[in-house]
């Protein structure tokens, strides 16, 4: 491997009226045989033709490459092969040829004045290169360096790490990071994860403290970030060159919300050795009246349901209240709140006072309560009709801390609740400086599904874009990625101040948003290997491409290979689960025989109650909150009485 | 070249500033020596009694072949009254092809002149000339001489300086190189005696203003068709002063064009049995046509490695030679 700038120059500027050199842009060949390509760093040393270009050195990456023979036309070929491709091989001598490549100024030494490129020789470009070229010495080599190793540049045989700046990357300079490409071979998740081990291992103490937020929004991408992946001896000395040391994730924390019963969790990490280590995550009432908009379409939120919402959030929710018919009420769940509404319902009737409830008409409180309502049923799991909330440790998050959000199997809507609330808390924590860590970066794929570039604005969509605008000076970044950039809405993209493609679509790369690449870029990433990335970062002036070693977890199919989820368990094995991961004195027989006889809900209640207060004597606490055993009594016939005419379909 | 303060200091002393480009300074087109059929030329059959044409087979070019060719470019630069002053570059290469089929510089001279006849110049003209630094070469002329005299007596000193540079690096080749290897010369074998004796060289001939052949021996050579040669004859006397076996070879039809499109003229040294050599030789020299050496105006007689020895030649030719010094329009505005 070398890593000193080889002096044997590789190549020659030369300049024509109609191709010439100029201050970001130049020309030059090569032998035939040369090791660059399409992406290779060059430098140009003067003095060129003329003695004021002296000492000038110019770096820039190759965008471009023509080859060509001292063919004048085609059909010479043709005639001196006498049509015969065959012949045309065998010709004794072979022509005269042409590497011709064309690379774009990535920066001048001395930057002033700004002048076309000296004619010189061309280099490779060494570690020391590599490094003025991107301009990474600022934050690389000083008394507080903030650089992040995002890859290798990799170019005949020279490898040189490339950094970004933490400034630049987690505010508050610049923020956020998109990357885009093919599902499956631009490895985006993979280089996500990657970059999050190198952010964890070389985020300067000096900027403070730093965690992640991830979304797992399909399948079992991030659900074994705690366990080693298999690395081979490139990726270790790939790890090397770059100075991360390899290895999982140290303080990872899973969250999944539960499957319909309640009792079972809705993620793939659910193996024997690994489901303890996922917690619960399950919001009630009033986790989720503040998100209304995020659970109603816009034709549901006129101003009049907002105004009924927000008149329950103001007066009702965790007070006591009374209902105007003699009703006393405290709404902590949706089973409070539909007490409330049976109250108002049935008071009104009574009362005969006609439609109007504290200015409320009772048809947009007939509106509200049918859609809230539908939040628990459609969200089952997640939001509970009672019982208190499991949720992450907002105020307690530690310092390169992983929390990973399972939302794969939850309902899109669902999906939509968990993002906007995560994200709205942790914004809210950090507007306050109140989280535990100074900085947050909050990774989601299928960022086209969140913040499409067209459709109707969203909460979700709004949030986004608040971020992308505004995160950077709350230390709230964005990690979006997506499969085609163009269907994202370009104020996210477009605030993202690092951006890295994967290979990438044809289709996509002929969209407008790629026109300034050059053709050859464009091919390059379109076949773009694996673990192979393109990287633009405002310290860059050009797009630069790095490779970087694979991510040294465990990748989500082979973990689910290697932990393979478990089945569901019944109603009281999962309960006895929950309360061993809890407390592991508690033995499973024992909680089977306290919920026997007991209903579904007040066990899962209970059981919330624990995993809220956390007690030293976890089975005490749970038999408690249970209460007593009630026996069961048959129910008894009820005598119907006929309406008097056919009851008005429900409108709502 | 590109240091002309010795320039200023030649039209300082008196030299009437002038651009004036020989139309073969442009390139090479033809031999002049070929031109001149007074020359007596002898020639014998040798392989046989008559002139015949024989069918030529591609054959494989042998490995490591060299290609010697070279180039002059001339132009007068001033006058001294009405005598002229010109600025010659020469230079010859031997390019060798490689078994990658590409061809490398194996050997390289140039020569940068001065050609005036300095005898009838002024002393102070004179003078700056010997200051230029630069290698000078006078011309006997005396004062009644014509300047288009002088000008084809400077032609001819350009062309006898490329001609040595040429013979000079030949020489030099076949006596240094592995002696199986091959040497295609651009032009007649015959100039040098060492190459005319040497038995792995060729050279090949492009222009056909010697005559040496004649009646239905001439019929027949002109009119071979392509892919076909004649037997070979032996060529004595001459410019080349040296016996060489000579043939001609048609690499290209003729018909619908022109007489001599594609025909070359081949000279290799004597040999006591011309008849199995010729048809390798020329089995080897048709293959050569390919790849084509257009788009050179001289492509069907050209041989494309001689054309990549110009082009190399060209390349490493000062730049500012052939530029004019001054328009050739009238000045405006005096």
């Amino acid at each position: 491997m070398i890593r000193k700038n080889d002096e044997t120059p590789i190549g020659r500027v030369v300049a024509t009226e109609l191709k010439p050199a100029t201050p970001h842009q130049f020309h030059f060949w090569t032998a035939t045989d040369t090791s660059i390509g399409i992406g290779a760093i060059v430098k140009v040393t003067g003095p060129g033709s003329r003695a004021p270009e002296s000492g000038r050195t110019v770096y820039g990456v190759v965008t471009d490459g023509f080859a060509y023979s001292d063919l004048a036309t085609p059909l010479h070929d043709v005639i001196g092969a006498e049509g015969d491709p065959a012949m045309a091989a065998e010709r004794p001598t072979a022509r005269s040829e042409i590497r011709l490549w064309t690379a774009a100024v990535l920066r001048q030494i001395p930057e002033e004045p700004l002048q076309p490129v000296p004619l010189g020789a061309v280099h490779v470009a060494g570690d020391a290169d590599v490094a003025a070229a991107l301009r990474m010495d600022g934050y690389l080599n000083t008394a507080q360096p903030t650089a992040i190793p995002v890859g290798l540049y990799e170019s005949g045989g020279l490898e040189a790490p490339v950094y970004l700046d933490a400034d630049f990357l987690l505010g508050p300079e610049a923020a956020h990071l998109n990357i885009s490409g093919m599902s499956g071979l631009a490895t985006k998740t993979s280089a996500v994860e990657f970059l999050l081990s190198s952010i964890f291992q070389h985020y300067p103490a000096h900027r403070g403290s730093v965690a992640a937020v991830c979304f797992n929004v399909k399948g079992p991408d991030l659900l074994f970030l705690d366990q080693a992946g298999t690395l081979d001896d490139a990726d270790r000395r790939r790890y090397a060159r770059l100075g991360i040391e390899p290895g999982p994730f140290e303080r990872v924390h899973y969250f999944a919300p539960f499957k319909s019963d309640g009792v079972n969790l809705n993620t793939l990490r659910t193996h024997a050795e690994l489901a303890r280590t996922v917690e619960p995550l399950v919001w009630g009432l009033i986790e989720v009246l503040d998100f209304a908009e995020v659970l109603l379409n816009r034709d549901d939120i006129d101003a009049k349901a907002d105004a009924f919402i927000d008149f329950l959030s103001d007066r009702v929710v965790r007070r006591e209240f009374e209902d105007g018919f003699g009703g006393e009420h405290r709404v902590e769940t949706f089973a409070d709140l539909e007490r409330l509404f049976r109250s108002i319902f049935d008071g009104l009737e009574m009362a005969g006072r006609g439609d109007i409830w504290r200015t409320h008409h009772i048809a947009t409180i007939r509106k509200v309560r049918n859609r809230l309502g539908n939040v628990s049923t459609r969200c089952k799991g997640l939001v509970t009709d009672d019982g208190p909330a499991s949720d992450l440790p907002w105020g307690r998050f530690e310092d390169r801390g992983v929390y990973v959000i399972d939302v794969a199997n939850v309902d899109p809507l669902g999906q939509d609740l968990v993002f906007a609330r995560v994200v709205s808390k942790l914004r809210e924590h950090l507007e306050r400086r109140d989280l535990g860590v100074d900085a947050v970066v909050v990774f989601v794929d299928e960022l086209n599904k969140y913040a499409p570039a067209d459709g109707a604005d969203t909460y979700v969509k709004k949030m986004l874009l608040d971020i992308s605008e505004r995160g950077r000076y709350l230390g709230l970044v964005l990690f979006g990625a997506e499969q085609f950039r163009s269907q994202v809405h370009r104020r996210v993209v477009g605030n993202a101040g690092t951006q890295v493609f994967g290979r990438m679509d044809s289709d996509e790369l002929a969209t407008p948003g790629y026109q300034v690449l050059s053709p050859a870029t464009k091919i390059k990433l379109a076949t773009l290997p694996v673990g192979e990335l393109m990287v633009r970062h405002p310290h860059f002036t050009q797009p630069i491409f790095v490779r970087f070693p694979r991510p040294s977890v465990l990748r989500g199919r082979d973990g689910v290979e290697r932990f393979p989820p478990a089945a569901d368990l019944p109603f009281a094995d999962a309960v006895g689960l929950q309360m061993v991961r809890l407390d592991p004195r508690v033995r499973t027989n024992q909680v089977k025989d306290l919920i026997t006889g007991h209903d579904e809900v007040d066990v899962r209640r209970a059981l919330a109650a624990v995993r809220r207060e956390r007690p030293t004597d976890a089975l005490a606490t749970f038999r408690k909150r249970l209460g007593v055993r009630v026996g069961s009594e048959p129910a008894r016939e009820r005598s119907s009485v006929q309406p008097l005419g056919p009851i008005a379909e429900e409108p709502y | 070249m590109n240091d002309r303060g010795w320039l200023d200091d030649l039209y300082a002393s008196g030299v009437t500033p002038a651009s004036f480009l020989p139309d073969a300074s442009l390139g090479r087109q033809h031999d002049p020596d070929d031109e001149t059929a007074a020359v007596a030329v002898e020639v014998d059959m040798v392989e046989h009694d008559d002139l015949r044409v024989h069918a030529v087979a591609l054959q494989p070019a042998p490995a490591g072949v060299s290609f010697l060719d070279g180039i002059q470019q001339w132009k007068v630069i001033g006058y001294d009254g009405v005598q002229p002053i010109a600025l010659a570059y020469v230079a010859a290469a031997v390019r060798r092809r490689g078994s990658d089929r590409r061809l490398a510089t194996a050997a390289w001279a140039a020569r940068t002149l001065l050609i005036a006849p300095t005898q009838v110049l002024g002393d102070e003209r004179r003078g700056a000339l010997e200051a230029a630094g630069l290698e000078t070469v006078p011309v006997e002329v005396d004062a009644a001489t014509q300047p288009a005299q002088v000008l084809e007596l400077l032609r001819r000193e350009v062309h006898r300086a490329r001609a040595g540079l040429e013979r000079k690096l030949g020489e030099q080749a076949v006596a240094t190189r592995d002696a199986q290897a091959w040497l295609v010369v651009d032009g007649q074998l015959a100039v040098s005696a060492a190459l005319a004796k040497h038995p792995r060289a060729v050279g090949v001939i492009k222009s056909h203003g010697a005559q040496f052949l004649s009646g239905r021996h001439l019929e027949r050579a002109l009119t071979i068709p392509a892919e076909h040669r004649t037997s070979v004859f032996r060529v004595r006397g001459g410019h080349g002063r040296s016996e060489v076996d000579s043939w001609y070879l048609r690499l290209w039809p003729w018909e619908g064009r022109d007489l001599h499109y594609g025909l070359i003229r081949l000279e290799a040294a004597r040999n006591p049995d011309p008849g199995t050599r010729a048809p390798e030789l020329s089995g080897w020299l048709l293959a050569e046509r390919a790849p084509l050496a257009a788009p050179d105006a001289r492509f069907d007689r050209l041989l494309y490695p001689i054309h990549d020895v110009e082009a190399y030649l060209r390349s490493r030719a000062p730049r500012d030679l052939l530029v004019p010094l001054a328009s050739r329009l009238p000045q405006t505005g005096t």
